[in-house]
């Protein structure tokens, strides 16, 4: 009885109404994710229509939702298995078949990378001016709250919390550091404005936040919008109260208070990653066109200093030419400050190489199953003819 | 017997012939070597290419045509620039202004008829009022404006355009370029230096010996060095002889002055020089236009090959394909040779490239299966794609490439991949198309055509597949170059799949069976539809790092072709005659 079952499962799974209704449904959901891009932009679709199991949905202004719609990663999951499971139920292991062994295992592997980089490709940034040095990448969708102990010149301390902790606890302890936060109040994002005399006053009491106004926003996904994280928070040392700070990535100048010597400033900035190595901008340069403002070219010239391996060598970061460097990728990505300022955009995928490697796959693949057939139907007319 | 050996021959050459008749440069005008003037090479838009084709671009954005009536005569887009910028007085009676919109007919006090061109001088009284208006419209967002606004900021454009190029060689309403270079040094006329500097479209003054090939200056720019001290640059002098020649109608004067600065050109630049004639042969013979009229005479003659004398007509429309092949070929050829770039840069030759590709395969079918049936695909879609392509071209279609796009490796594989995958999902369809009407038109259908016309169709998807499928990829892997990630579903990536999955469906649905000859047939009239989605819709979301423009009108000309592409997957569904009574119905 199970046998029967599972037997009628497996040629489900294995069967090609699947993989039709499959790709039908993938369709729709590039569809979907692509008309959406206009209002959530891209950021916010693929994560709605594309990394997710289902496409949720609820009336506007209520708190329910639910699943209306299979997502990106349940219908690839589904392909994938249909695609294994098909390959091994139909396809000999004959000459003939080969081109169509190679296409699905190419597929499978093209499918697996994006899988792959859905879940652990990393995207920051690196900013960089003309002669600056820079040993840290940032990540603009991820904020944190930074108490950098700034006393010695020649180094740093940094206590980093992320933004999303701030959101669930209220009292958090450094650790290595003698600070304890009270968080008063977190906005993921939030509009920052001069405070007028008619509004109500602040409940921060040190540096500019007496002097702000804050509107709690809608958190965005939109890449050309930035979420105005800010927090009001209590730095606390041995039971004594520094004040309460508003800390907002929407402010600038630096705050900060003393504790026994020591100076800590508060900020709330992108999410940084420390790399053991550093990049010096030597020079950025932007062409234009003779007579136009159409971009010819962009580049940096850096400098890599690793001193654990005692590396340092220039390389020329330009369009279509990017730099791989310990499993990071750095490419010239935007540029600022009257052309003194270059971003790179800096990726972290170790999937990298598998749609390379599936690309030819599945191209000599399909090349050669088209010529086997195109062979076996020259010959069926020539049979006809003869 | 002999007149079908004979018949496609003579058509064939004779179509050649005049195709090539068309290259030939014009004659003088009135006594004006106008053809002198107009390919000598200036610097716009950051390339070098001669005056003709500033002239024609410019026209087409104006205008919207190449030529312009006037008075009872057709002036050439080179008379009509050198009227502008040597007698405007002239040049401002002549109709060159394009208005459709009743909104901006009404500001200026007119009221829609069948003419819709208008001068200068008509507009002149309402040009503040439109440049109140175009101004208060330009802040917002291109893809947010009223159909009034865009119409309005559309116009102030094109104004501003013909004012520019007016204003380039010498200033409108002063006594002219030999008096400015006179009085060079003057304190006062500093000004008007840098007013001309300023207004310049295009920079004529070639660099000098020693100079960096991209020197080219503007009169304006070469007055205010005059100005500055620096010795005048040569070609000032010849460049305001020609100028005041025709501003009072000196033939004579006006050759010496061209053949003057001809010289001096020839001298300084040599390579600049050979190119704008090269480019200006290109734009008189007009290739991918003369291919569209060679294509449509051969679709015409399949036609009517199908009802009369087919073993006449099939050959001679074949012959004519052949040659509207090879001319749209020698343009591809020659703009891959005057641009230094792969077939692929732009919008436009996308088009120009879709229709060569399907016109090969198409090629390829007739001499595979004859019938006729390729020659009738390859032709409409070779006529289809070029008329799109008209359509596309928007000022220089051999723009610079943005630094993004500036790679030769890429744009011949990606792009040029991808764009065969487009053109095969399109024959596809036409060929579906074919089957469907055949099936409803032919008086007898042979089941053998229907199995040929399946069997083309499915063949021509493979293809496709194998080249939208690497085309993707590639694509892919230059995204992964250049921006950090290989697949990011940003539109016009997210375009590209869709064909990839259309393509796998039909495939799929052959192979189990779950779709026969008819089912085949409908996607793959609809494979025309995801196509054209993927091709034009993508850039009419205006969002992603691929969008190459909004564009408004050709969104109804896509509705439209949707809409016909629906009506006939219909038609393919139906069975044959089903719009005749049945005969057993007739008889009860």
């Amino acid at each position: 009885m199970t046998n029967k079952y599972l037997l009628k499962a497996w040629d489900f799974i294995s069967s090609f109404q699947l993989t039709i209704v499959s790709l039908a449904l993938l369709m729709l959901l590039v569809l979907f994710c692509t008309l959406a891009q206009v209002p959530l932009g891209t950021y916010g679709a693929v994560n709605m229509y594309m990394r997710s199991f289902f496409v949720w949905w609820g009336p506007e202004g209520s708190t329910w939702i639910i699943p209306v719609f299979p997502g990106g990663t349940l219908v690839g999951l589904i392909l994938t298995l249909n695609l294994l499971a098909s390959t091994f139920k139909r396809l000999q292991l004959t000459w003939a078949k080969a081109g169509l062994w190679l296409v699905h295992i190419g597929l499978i592997l093209l499918v697996s990378a994006e899988f792959v980089s859905a879940a652990l490709q990393v995207d920051d940034r690196m900013a960089i001016e003309q002669g600056q040095t820079v040993n840290f990448v940032e990540n603009s969708r991820s904020m944190e709250l930074a108490i950098v102990d700034v006393t010695d010149p020649n180094f740093d301390d940094v206590f980093a919390v992320p933004a999303t902790l701030l959101a669930k606890s209220k009292t958090i302890a450094l650790p290595g550091s003698p600070i304890t936060l009270n968080v008063k109040h977190y906005f993921p994002n939030a509009e920052l404005s001069n405070r007028g005399p008619m509004d109500p006053p602040s409940i921060a009491t040190m540096g500019v936040g007496p002097s702000v106004k804050i509107e709690e926003r809608a958190i965005t996904s939109n890449e050309n919008e930035m979420n105005a994280t800010s927090a009001f928070i209590e730095p606390v040392i041995s039971g004594r109260s520094y004040g309460v700070w508003l800390a907002s990535i929407a402010l600038g100048a630096p705050q900060s208070f003393t504790h026994e010597g020591h100076t800590y400033v508060i900020s709330i900035r992108p999410t940084r990653h420390y790399l053991p190595y550093a990049l010096t901008l030597k020079k950025f340069s932007h062409d234009v066109y003779a007579g136009t403002d159409i971009p010819k070219n962009f580049s940096s010239l850096v400098q890599i200093s690793n001193p654990s391996k005692g590396e340092a060598r220039d390389v020329l970061i330009y369009m279509n030419q990017p730099l791989r460097y310990e499993g990071r990728t750095f490419y010239q990505a935007s540029f600022g400050k009257g052309d003194t300022l270059s971003i790179l955009q800096v990726v972290k995928n170790p999937g990298w190489l598998l749609p390379y490697i599936s690309c030819v796959l599945v191209t000599v693949g399909l090349l050669v199953h088209f010529a086997i057939m195109l062979r076996r139907s020259l010959k069926r007319r020539q049979e006809k003819v003869s | 017997m002999k007149l079908t050996k004979l018949l496609p021959w003579i058509v064939g050459v004779s179509a050649l012939v005049l195709a090539l008749f068309a290259a030939m440069p014009q004659g003088k005008v009135n006594g004006f070597d106008i053809n002198g003037f107009a390919k000598m090479p200036v610097l716009e838009g950051g390339r070098v290419k001669p005056l003709d084709s500033v002239a024609r671009n410019s026209l087409l954005l104006i205008r919207g045509k190449q030529s312009v009536r006037f008075e009872g005569k057709t002036l050439s887009a080179d008379q009509w620039v050198l009227d502008l910028m040597f007698r405007p007085e002239v040049a401002d009676r002549q109709p060159v202004f394009r208005i459709d919109d009743p909104d901006v007919l009404g500001l200026i006090g007119m009221k829609q008829t069948s003419n819709a061109y208008f001068s200068f001088e008509t507009l002149g009284p309402h040009i503040d009022e439109l440049e109140k208006q175009a101004k208060a419209a330009q802040p917002i967002d291109a893809k947010k404006r009223t159909r009034f606004q865009s119409a309005v900021v559309n116009l102030y454009e094109r104004i501003y355009l013909y004012h520019r190029l007016k204003n380039t060689l010498q200033l409108a309403g002063t006594p002219g370029l030999a008096v400015q270079i006179q009085a060079v040094a003057v304190p006062q006329a500093a000004e008007m230096h840098s007013a001309l500097a300023q207004l310049a479209l295009f920079r004529m003054l070639p660099p000098l010996a020693g100079q960096k090939e991209d020197a080219w200056q503007s009169v304006g720019e070469a007055l205010e060095a005059g100005a500055m001290g620096q010795p005048l640059h040569p070609g000032l002098q010849p460049l305001s002889r020609i100028a005041a020649a025709y501003g009072a109608q000196d033939a004579a004067a006006f050759n010496s002055g061209v053949t003057e600065f001809q010289s001096l050109v020839s001298s300084l630049r040599p390579g600049a020089m050979s190119h704008a004639n090269n480019e200006i042969t290109f734009n008189r013979a007009q290739p991918f236009y003369m291919g569209m009229i060679i294509y449509v005479l051969a679709l015409l003659m399949i036609f009517v090959s199908w009802l009369w004398k087919p073993d006449l007509l099939q050959p001679t429309a074949f012959a004519l394909l052949l040659v509207g092949a090879l001319v749209h070929t020698a343009g591809l050829a020659f703009r891959i040779i005057l641009q230094g770039r792969p077939p692929v840069t732009n919008l436009y030759s996308s088009a120009v490239f879709v229709g060569w590709g399907a016109v090969v395969l198409g090629i390829i079918l007739e001499r595979l299966y004859k019938k006729g049936f390729g020659t009738a695909v390859a032709t409409a879609a070779g006529f289809g794609s070029l008329i799109v392509a008209q359509h596309l071209a928007e000022g220089d279609t051999m723009e610079m490439m943005r630094a993004v796009l500036d790679s030769n490796f890429w744009l011949a594989t990606h792009v040029v991949t991808i764009t065969i995958g487009y053109s095969g999902t399109f024959l596809a369809g036409a060929i579906a198309i074919a089957y469907t009407l055949w099936k409803h038109i032919a008086p007898d259908p042979d089941p053998e055509t229907g199995k040929a016309l399946v069997s083309m169709a499915y063949g021509i998807i493979c293809f496709s597949l194998l080249f939208s499928f690497v085309g993707t990829v590639l694509g892919g892997i230059w995204a992964d170059q250049s921006w950090g990630r290989f697949w990011g579903w940003d539109p016009k990536e997210n375009g590209a799949l869709f064909i990839v999955l259309w393509n796998a469906i039909i495939l799929h649905a052959r192979w189990s069976g779950m779709a026969r000859d008819r089912g085949i047939m409908t996607m793959a009239i609809f494979g025309n539809v995801i196509t054209s989605l993927s091709w034009f819709g993508v850039n009419m979301l205006g969002v992603g790092l691929h969008s190459y423009g909004f564009m408004d009108s050709a969104f109804y000309a896509l509705s439209i072709f949707i809409a016909t592409q629906l009506l006939l997957m219909g038609l393919c569904m139906m069975p044959r005659r089903f719009h005749f009574t049945k005969p057993s119905e007739k008889k009860a």
